[in-house]
């Protein structure tokens, strides 16, 4: 039987793409549809919102932010 | 020393204050003392005053908001807020005439190319009286650039800043240091203090008796050697002099005062000797206290110290910004201690010679490895007239000395400060260092010194002045400020964007380029539990990166540039040498194979490029270079960035028209490189460089000869880092560069792998098959080897006219 799942087309740095993989592997493969290419994914449509907020989360754990150049801090 | 006349008036002045503290306790007096110069409590105080409003917090302590503006202010060029932080309008018409005065009095932080930023310290402040601005001028001439009125906190700070200066020396007799004061009360003071008071190299009386009288030779330059011998016997025979315990009469004090010039010293000095080690523990302590200890050397009247005959030749041309440099060090002819900062490739060697010049004294200068010895020397026989003879080199391969009184000798950090047991030689020659009295201490790259090593090099030398020199006076691990005490303070630094324009130095291109990581990549390096070795090479090897580096290096050696590519990993610098067939240098690299490598890529239209490890870093001189890539670096260094970037400053070709040296950064996109890399370039940004960021290199895309280009590649490359040992990964150590490490170390080295097995016939391997061999990743190292003729019959041609060319030397 056919089933259809509603998608949303997510484009994307190549290393951020990376970041998603690396959630959705974690999360029992939830979240990506299909992997389409260097940086396009598709993702599930109702996730999307989670999947952002993950994101976030792992680029603030992961990424030192550049200073925000001010002298008197 | 005395101060000026002029000065005079503030002075007395600040004594009658002072003796009205003494009335109060000790501890109370100190107190006072320490908050009263305390900048930041000072600015506190004023800031509370000021009224705030809604924007404020965004101003933070420069918030000058309710500070009332003149009418005819936007003709001024300076806003000047409590904090003594300046900030100088470059495009105002006042601009040259107040950059002038502001190198004079105050630090610069910032240059970029609107705004200039300045800020005002103790020790400039010092500098700026001993330059002869007197505190009253200063405040003058800041009103008048000020745009706003000057604020009571700046004023009450320059003027306490300023009085009491000259008011206490520290000085150099027979190799031993002394403090010494024409007024006894503030060596009393001074003794007052316990941290002082313990760094006292004797704590009993007898010592300054000892003292005084010889002092007393010393203090009065300009008469005769029978005034000065009669002074002695009166000094030690008034026992006021000879004892600074008992403060002594104030009206011979005055008078003596009178019976001088202006410009001639006072007749009696009063001193106590401290520990030489803890030197740099009274000059800081005294800071703190607010008696700042004025160090200079009176090297014209110095007549225990044999002069040396040493002067520039004709054709050494001092350009306008040494000139400036020095007159600062050498301003009221005498030479003071300090750190004169210029641009790599501005010609800080010249202004080191030249100070040298100035002394004409036995000069030491200290370099940070055994190559730059070498260089110091020709350059001193090149710029001046001195006899070969009187400049000794002391290294490990030689121990000289000089056979006169005075002279040079030229020597590293390493060498001065070795803890090691030494052979006979080098023994001898360092007994003979430390036992005699040095004119000027010449401190080459003096920021990569750690503070302990210099303690250990001014402890072994006794030396009237210091002058450091260096491009970068940035160290992230902020012991920087102990130069301050150790050496000395900046007294001058060069702006980097005015010498470009009057091509000094190169014009820079500056540029950032971003590569993405492939997903690849980018999933190993998000795993946890990478280590940081790995995840830092991951980035470093990253094939778009490659491919960048790749296609900068075909485009500029297309139009005709000298490229170095900098990687401190030493790992990936291998992989990337020998995959795009280039010549590579790092630690282990030995010196012939080094020696040839450098002299080919400078007279060899077929090396273009080179590859170098970190010890390309500093002091090594490359004037063909005009474009460098760095594909990896030490974290967030802005030192190292600055230096790499002092390798193309110098370039050779920088006067052609429109010539632009270029310096790429490559960094990977996402990584820690981002961070690292917004933070090493802030002393370049300070210094007005624009960093331009490419995210994409035009053309990139569509070329398909570019190494990795098939996913196949990718993931093998991948592969073979995820396989490199942590070990090989370690921090390249460099020997015979004491800053990195002292021995020569095999942790670098590449290993073998383990056995490697293969299926196949018998006959393949012994090439029993049709099968040809073809070395493809070959160093390019070992092809540049090759030297010379190799057809027989023209190498004996030419040994034959060698011969010939020999029989004829013999014969003349």
């Amino acid at each position: 039987m056919v089933k259809a799942v509603r998608g949303a087309l997510v484009k994307c740095d190549a290393s951020i793409k990376a970041m998603l993989v690396d959630i959705d592997s974690k999360n029992r493969n939830d979240f990506i549809i299909e992997e389409l290419d260097e940086e396009h994914v598709l993702v599930k449509e109702t996730k999307v919102n989670e999947l952002k907020q993950r994101l976030q989360d792992m680029m603030k754990a992961r990424l030192k932010e550049p200073e925000t150049s001010d002298s008197e801090g | 020393m005395p101060p000026k006349r002029k000065n005079q008036a503030v002075v007395e002045d600040d004594g009658f204050e002072s003796m009205e503290e003494e009335a109060l306790s000790d501890q109370e007096t100190l107190d006072r003392l320490k908050e009263s110069f305390d900048v930041a409590a000072m600015s506190k105080r004023a800031r509370a005053q000021h009224q705030t409003d809604a924007a404020s917090f965004l101003f933070k302590k420069s918030d000058q908001w309710d500070a009332p503006l003149k009418p005819d202010h936007a003709n001024r060029p300076l806003w000047i807020d409590d904090g003594g932080r300046i900030i100088l309008e470059s495009f105002n018409p006042l601009f040259d005439e107040a950059q002038d005065f502001l190198i004079n009095i105050a630090e610069p932080q910032s240059r970029v190319s609107r705004m200039h930023e300045y800020s005002l310290t103790p020790h400039s402040l010092f500098a700026a009286v001993s330059v002869g601005h007197s505190s009253k001028e200063i405040i003058e001439r800041l009103n008048r650039y000020s745009k706003s009125a000057l604020s009571p906190s700046v004023i009450a700070y320059i003027e306490r800043s300023t009085s009491s200066f000259g008011k206490a020396k520290i000085v150099l007799k027979k190799t031993l240091s002394y403090i010494e004061s024409d007024d006894p009360e503030i060596l009393q003071k001074l003794l007052q203090d316990p941290e002082i008071a313990a760094c006292r190299a004797d704590n009993t009386d007898g010592l300054i008796k000892e003292a005084a009288p010889k002092i007393g030779v010393m203090a009065i330059p300009g008469t005769k050697m029978a005034a000065g011998a009669n002074q002695r016997l009166q000094s030690s025979a008034d026992p006021h002099a000879a004892n600074p315990q008992e403060p002594a009469n104030p009206g011979d004090m005055i008078a003596a005062l009178r019976e001088e010039d202006d410009d001639e010293e006072v007749a009696q000095v009063h001193s106590f000797q401290i520990q030489s080690e803890k030197r740099e523990q009274v000059i800081k302590r005294c800071q703190v206290i607010g008696l700042p200890l004025t160090e200079e050397y009176d090297f014209l009247n110095d007549e225990n110290n044999t002069n040396l005959d040493i002067d520039l030749r004709p054709h050494a041309q001092i350009r306008y910004y040494q000139e400036k440099a020095l007159s600062k060090m050498f301003s009221n002819s005498r030479a003071r201690s300090g750190i004169i900062v210029l641009p790599c490739g501005a010609g800080k060697t010249l202004v080191g010679i030249t100070a040298a010049c100035g002394v004409k004294k036995s000069v030491i200068v200290l370099c940070t490895n055994a190559m730059s010895v070498i260089q110091w020397r020709a350059e001193f026989l090149k710029w001046s007239n001195i006899d070969p003879e009187d400049i000794a080199v002391f290294t490990a391969d030689s121990k000289n000395m000089f056979p006169r009184d005075a002279g040079i000798i030229i020597s590293t950090y390493t060498m001065i400060t070795s803890k090691r047991p030494r052979s006979y030689d080098s023994a001898k020659v360092m007994d003979w260092i430390r036992s005699r009295e040095w004119g000027l201490l010449i401190a080459d790259e003096v920021h990569v010194v750690p503070a302990n090593i210099f303690k250990r090099v001014t402890y072994s030398i006794a030396s009237h002045a210091k002058l450091g020199l260096t491009a970068t006076l940035l160290r992230e691990d902020d012991k920087i400020e102990d130069l301050n005490f150790l050496i000395g303070p900046k007294l001058y630094e060069a702006n980097w964007q005015e010498l470009s324009e009057q091509g000094h130095i190169a014009r820079v291109q500056c540029a950032e380029v971003w590569c993405q990581m492939t997903p690849e990549f980018y999933t190993e390096w998000l795993k946890p539990n990478s280590t940081v070795q790995k995840r830092s090479l991951l980035s470093v090897m990253n094939p778009r990166k490659f491919q960048a580096c790749q296609f900068l290096i075909d485009y500029h050696e297309k139009r005709g540039d000298k490229i170095i590519v900098f990687s401190d990993n030493v790992w990936a610098l291998e992989r990337y040498a020998t995959k795009l067939h280039k010549a590579f240098i790092y630690g282990q690299t030995p010196q012939a194979e080094r020696l040839r490598i450098l002299e080919n890529f400078q007279h060899n239209d077929m090396v273009n490029t080179i590859f170098l490890s970190k010890i390309g870093d500093t002091s090594l001189d490359l004037p063909e270079a005009t474009c460098l890539i760095q594909i990896s670096s030490h974290y967030g260094s802005r030192r190292q960035e600055a230096q790499r970037l002092g390798r193309i400053l110098r370039a050779k070709r920088r006067n052609d028209e429109g010539f632009n040296a270029f310096f790429y950064s490559l960094v990977s996109k996402d990584t820690d490189e981002m961070y690292y890399s917004s933070k090493r370039q802030a002393f370049l940004v300070d210094q007005g460089y624009a960093f331009k960021v490419i995210t994409k290199l035009e053309g990139l895309e569509q070329r398909t000869d570019l190494a990795f280009h098939t996913p196949q590649e990718r993931r093998e490359l991948l592969l073979e880092v995820l396989l490199a040992k942590d070990s090989e990964l370690a921090e390249e150590k460099i020997s015979g560069d004491m800053f990195q490490s002292k021995f020569a170390s095999k942790d670098g080295r590449k290993k073998k792998t383990g056995a490697r097995r293969t299926a196949g016939t018998l006959s393949e391997l012994s090439g029993g098959q049709d099968m040809a061999y073809i070395e493809y990743q070959k160093s390019r190292n070992k092809e540049l080897k090759t030297k010379g003729v190799r057809n027989a019959y023209l190498r004996k041609l030419q040994s034959g006219y060698n011969n010939m060319k020999k029989h004829k030397a013999a014969d003349l």
